[in-house]
């Protein structure tokens, strides 16, 4: 389209979908910044897309994120609920009422070191125009316990919307099950809300492509999530909803309930979201869905720890950072309706993503790709299991952060060539190639960007053995951290998830609901349970392997 | 020994006495923190969240909402005293205070050894006395402005400061008569409440029109035009992919440049269209155009609409399109195929306004508007969200008065800065009948002694003073809160809801039985979906 970023509007549900919104806002923001050795950055990705540039009522213009954040009351901890961009001070002190006053006060939520160098630079760059974060030092990182205790991007003031009904911590008025999540936005108030703050966005947005949802779906996060994409369905046809699952990686077996309970919520939160919206990807660190839990997916060179929701949501950040790519670019974008019309066809609305983080990055592309051989290059992040020997449909591929010299073998003429790959004169060509030999049948499409991904604090330091610039280090691990990747990323609609669908749905079919009655009186119906069922079935289906009818 | 702790030796129980001691401490806690809010002297309370986030309100079911309520029992009261506030918007605080003062009398009794049934039989026979005093003195009048001013101050003044809540006051009532119908149920959905951070909390004022929190998108549309033309329509004027799911097939470029023009086309004729009619009813004359859209319109309409001199809004809210066509006539159109000039709507002027980076947009001067705008002013977020809840408080009590056609003079927390006052009780204490024993209703006693605590009077005196004055008149009497006086609430103008006062003599009287009967608390099982 001429003239213009095609604007997305980002929509994050949840706590967890905080905790990856604040890494991705992080990265995103990093991305920004000018390095300072006068290098220009080669601009691929057009941050307009998802930031918007603003006024405050002092004429200070502001460039904040194209964004609605939806978390329950006590989770924003130091973070204000407005912001602190557009905010007036003397005003704020202005009380209505001469009568008697008492106040009632919350201790103070102590801050992170990193937000107070952010508010005391508040408005203003450090003198070299480049902000200075320092890194969390590792062992402190259990000290992060919500999201905005390491998020370091200002956003506006219509972005957060707190829902007062649930409490985020403390044993009760929590939100546990899909059908509480749904009836929140059934209450006129925060659908007006919901409405007002995307009407707000939507309304300056010139040539909108859509709006993409990052969203917890193993609580009643799910259904709001759920309702949200609906309505979004409803009052803006014909743009593209992508929805982004998130699920926190260990979940332990201890509390039964608890497990039961995510497995109803992620299973109509994907029944839901399929119906509703364009694409729906879940993102998980762990094994597998199911009731069962399996180990969580390991990366070498990359050491995180599952237990904390601040590397897992670092990494499936990362990866997402890189799988959107192809809706963000500059130059001729494929727009989220296109990219999800090539994905979904025929129904599998569901896709599952995959990365390769970091990508090693020592040697040529080709050299790299021949070596990983018939192997899946990348590791899962949809929890559907091992994608090996799967049969896939249709890809979205992104490779990004590599040199433009290890696009193509820098043999020397004459020499045998190891592999067809050598012979290609682009790295585009080279990744197109691989794919078409990984995957003959399935409909590929694929990115090669030279933009690396950025890791900078407060990125959690996960990657030991690796050069500022990201290259492997063969010697001891070096103290300064890495402050950008190259990673690859995949979208894909694999067969994988006719197994993984369905299994939900076995296992699903097998439990016996009346014990878990509390779920159902949150406004699910029994019917509502097996048509969900029937819907699930009817979605593993789509996925059917055309050559295995083993099941 | 409880029989659920040889099932589950972690079960924590509560029996008889302890269990009423739990459930009575309760209901009194939540009655000491709501005590002091009552009435237009009461207590402002301020809430400052860990991040330093003001929420300023005197309102009890804003404040049931905010506060993180943990303990069964008391949630249960809070749950009550809200839903209260759902179905007639008022009476939270004077719930959770009736229930807790029930409660306290009952303890007294059960201490004395009477049994918990014995006065929950007399709560019931009192409820009954109570609601036919109700009936008593309930007053049918013609609902007339002022007496409709008279209600509105009267809920209004307990929840803002006097000079603020004169003028949300008038507004409120003003916008009631401008949507009622004759023979029609009110529909206060017809009332858009918006804000603007801007300038002081008294400059929130009555638009007897709309007002819409976006402005055109255009750099050449003129910001002021009178004597103006509106279109209201659901018609998407920007080019966009088809919303069937289907792809363009195309052999080469050209051929794709082709195809997307043909679509574009699609469009322009639709903005043709407009823009004769424009032609047709305006003219050479002066006379404004106006086109709000609920769909999307993109630059180059908007650029083609601009240069005949046409505003275009884009993507008006849903809930206003109903509104704008009874705001300023017209119809709503869904498709252009029926454009005409019956379907357009008229208003004397329409401007935009420009607030940092918001843009406002007023439709004002309408003839006979069936839809109006309270425009809510303040310089800062809390006071806005005061403002607002007050505004709600205001807006359903007037229509409450419509609705019953019947008010009472017991204002029981009320009114104007200069002559406040409560009603005192027609029940003695309590009085032995039949063996049972009937509390007093005492939202009388309760209500008054809190109202004269929360202005600083002695209680005795004032009490004293209000049954000698009763005893005299043998008419309804209140309390002037700024003298400490007896007074006749009805001269004064103090008119509350009826459906209120009954509905609140109803759940208090549920709540605090079935409080008063539990003989045995159980903690036991699953610790979830509670609460």
């Amino acid at each position: 389209m001429a003239g213009g970023a095609r604007e997305v509007v980002t929509l994050q549900l949840g706590h967890f979908a905080g905790f990856v919104g604040a890494h991705w806002w992080n990265q995103q923001d990093a991305a920004l910044v000018r390095p300072a050795d006068g290098k220009e950055p080669p601009g691929e990705l057009c941050p307009d897309v998802l930031y918007r540039t603003g006024r405050t009522v002092h004429g200070q213009d502001t460039y904040t994120p194209r964004l609605i954040l939806m978390d329950l009351k006590g989770s924003l901890s130091s973070l204000k609920q407005e912001g602190g961009l557009y905010r007036d001070k003397q005003l704020d002190a202005a009380i209505a009422w001469q009568g008697k006053l008492t106040t009632h006060k919350e201790e103070l939520c102590p801050k992170n070191p990193y937000l107070q160098t952010l508010g005391s630079a508040e408005g203003v760059l450090s003198s070299d125009g480049v902000w200075r974060v320092k890194s969390i030092p590792n062992g402190k990182e259990g000290s992060i316990r919500v999201w905005s205790d390491f998020l370091r991007v200002h956003l506006h003031p219509r972005s957060i919307c707190m829902i007062q009904k649930y409490n985020h911590d403390g044993e009760t008025g929590r939100l546990e099950a899909f059908g509480q999540g749904e009836s929140i936005l059934k209450e006129p108030g925060y659908l007006e809300e919901l409405e007002d703050r995307l009407h707000f966005y939507v309304e300056e947005c010139d040539y909108l492509q859509g709006f993409q949802i990052l969203c917890d779906l193993h609580d009643g996060f799910s259904g709001v999530a759920a309702k949200t994409a609906e309505l979004l369905q409803d009052e803006y046809s014909g743009r593209g909803v992508i929805a982004w699952g998130l699920l926190p990686a260990p979940y332990s077996l201890g509390e039964p309930q608890k497990n039961i309970y995510r497995l109803l919520n992620t299973a109509f939160g994907l029944v839901h979201l399929a119906a509703h919206s364009s694409l729906v990807c879940p993102l998980s660190l762990g094994g597998s869905l199911g009731l069962r839990p399996e180990p969580p997916v390991t990366f070498p060179h990359l050491h995180y720890d599952a237990t904390l929701p601040f590397h897992c949501s670092a990494i499936l950040a990362t990866a997402l950072d890189t799988i959107t790519v192809p809706y963000r670019l500059r130059s001729s974008p494929v727009s989220m309706v296109h990219l999800a019309d090539m994905l979904s066809f025929s129904g599998k609305k569901v896709v599952t993503a995959g990365a390769t983080i970091p990508f090693p990055s020592g040697q040529s592309l080709p050299d790299t790709l021949v070596q990983l051989g018939g192997a899946t290059p990348w590791i899962p992040l949809s929890a559907c299991g091992d994608p090996s020997g799967a049969c896939c449909f249709a890809q979205s591929v992104v490779l990004r952060g590599l040199d433009r010299a290890c696009h193509t073998s820098q043999l020397t003429p004459g020499t045998p060539l190891p592999s067809p790959l050598h012979a290609c004169a682009t790295g585009e060509e080279v990744l197109a190639q691989y794919l078409q030999q990984q995957q003959p049948r399935a409909l590929s499409s694929s990115h090669l960007l030279l933009t690396p991904c950025k890791v900078a604090p407060p990125y959690p330091h996960l990657f030991s053995s690796l050069s500022q610039q990201g290259l492997f280090l063969d010697g001891p691990p070096t103290r300064a951290a890495a402050e950008s990747i190259p990673v690859f990323g995949a979208l894909c609609s694999s067969s994988s998830l006719h197994q993984t669908l369905g299994g939900l749905a076995r296992e699903l079919t097998k439990l016996d609901l009346r014990r878990w009655a509390s779920f159902m009186a949150a406004g699910v119906e029994q019917d509502d349970l097996e048509e969900m069922l029937q819907e699930l079935y009817s979605l593993a289906q789509c996925y059917q392997d055309g050559s295995g009818l083993m099941d | 020994m409880a029989a659920v702790k040889t099932l589950n030796p972690k079960a924590e129980v509560a029996r008889a006495q302890a269990a009423l001691a739990v459930n009575i401490s309760a209901a009194r806690g939540l009655q000491d923190v709501l005590r002091t809010n009552l009435g237009p002297k009461g207590t402002m309370k301020m809430l400052v969240s860990g991040a330093g986030d003001i929420k300023l309100t005197k309102d009890g079911n804003v404040l049931l909402h905010e506060m993180q309520i943990q303990h069964p029992t008391a949630s249960l009261i809070a749950k009550v005293a809200t839903a209260q506030d759902d179905i007639t918007g008022d009476g939270t605080t004077s719930n959770v205070l009736i229930i807790g003062e029930l409660l306290k009398q009952a303890d007294l009794y059960i201490s004395e050894g009477l049994h918990p049934r014995i006065i929950t039989e007399g709560f019931e026979a009192a409820k009954e006395k109570a609601l036919q005093f109700l009936e008593q003195i309930k007053v049918s009048k013609e609902m007339d402005r002022q007496t409709l001013i008279d209600v509105a101050r009267t809920s209004l003044h307990t929840k803002v400061h006097a000079e603020l809540a004169d003028v949300l006051t008038e507004a409120v009532v003003d916008s009631i008569l401008a949507i009622k119908k004759q023979d029609e149920p009110i529909d206060l959905f017809m009332v858009e409440i918006m804000e603007m951070k801007h300038k002081s909390e008294t400059d929130t004022s009555l638009i007897r029109g709309l007002v819409l929190d976006h402005g055109a998108r255009h750099p050449d549309m003129k910001k002021r035009v009178e004597d103006a033309y509106i279109l209201t329509c659901n018609v998407s004027l920007e080019y966009e992919k088809t919303e069937v799911n289907s792809g363009f097939f195309y052999k080469s470029a050209e051929e794709r440049e082709k195809l997307v023009k043909a679509e574009r086309k699609f469009i322009e004729d639709r903005v043709n269209k407009i823009i004769e009619l424009k032609k047709k009813v305006c003219g050479d004359s002066n006379k404004g155009f106006v086109v709000i859209n609920q769909k999307g319109i993109d630059p180059f309409s908007l650029d083609a609409l601009a240069k005949e001199g046409i505003v275009a809004l884009r993507r008006a809210k849903r809930r206003n399109m109903e509104r704008l066509t009874l705001a300023c006539g017209g119809v709503a159109l869904n498709s252009l195929d029926d454009l005409n000039a019956d379907c357009l709507g008229r208003a004397g002027l329409v401007y935009e306004y420009t607030l940092g980076e918001e843009k406002f947009t007023f439709i004002e001067k309408c003839n006979n508007p069936r839809s109006v705008t309270l425009l809510i002013k303040g310089p800062n977020k809390h006071t806005l969200t005061q403002i607002k809840d007050a505004i709600r408080d205001g807006l359903r009590a007037v229509k409450n008065a419509i609705d019953d056609g019947e008010i009472l003079t017991l204002a029981g927390p009320s009114l104007e800065s200069k002559r406040l006052l409560m009603r005192y009780s027609l029940f003695p204490r309590c009085e032995y009948f039949n063996s049972h024993i009937i509390f007093c209703f005492c939202e009388v006693n309760i209500n008054s002694t809190v109202l004269a605590q929360n202005s600083g009077f002695d209680l005795q005196e004032t009490l004293v003073k209000v049954q000698a004055e009763h005893a005299e008149s043998g008419q309804l009497v209140g309390v002037d809160l700024n003298t400490g006086e007896p007074m006749v609430a009805a001269e004064a103008g103090i008119w509350d809801n009826y459906c209120v006062k009954k509905q609140l003599l109803h759940s208090c009287t549920v709540i605090a039985t079935n409080i008063l009967l539990v003989d045995e608390i159980m903690r036991a099982g699953m610790s979830s979906l509670k609460g």
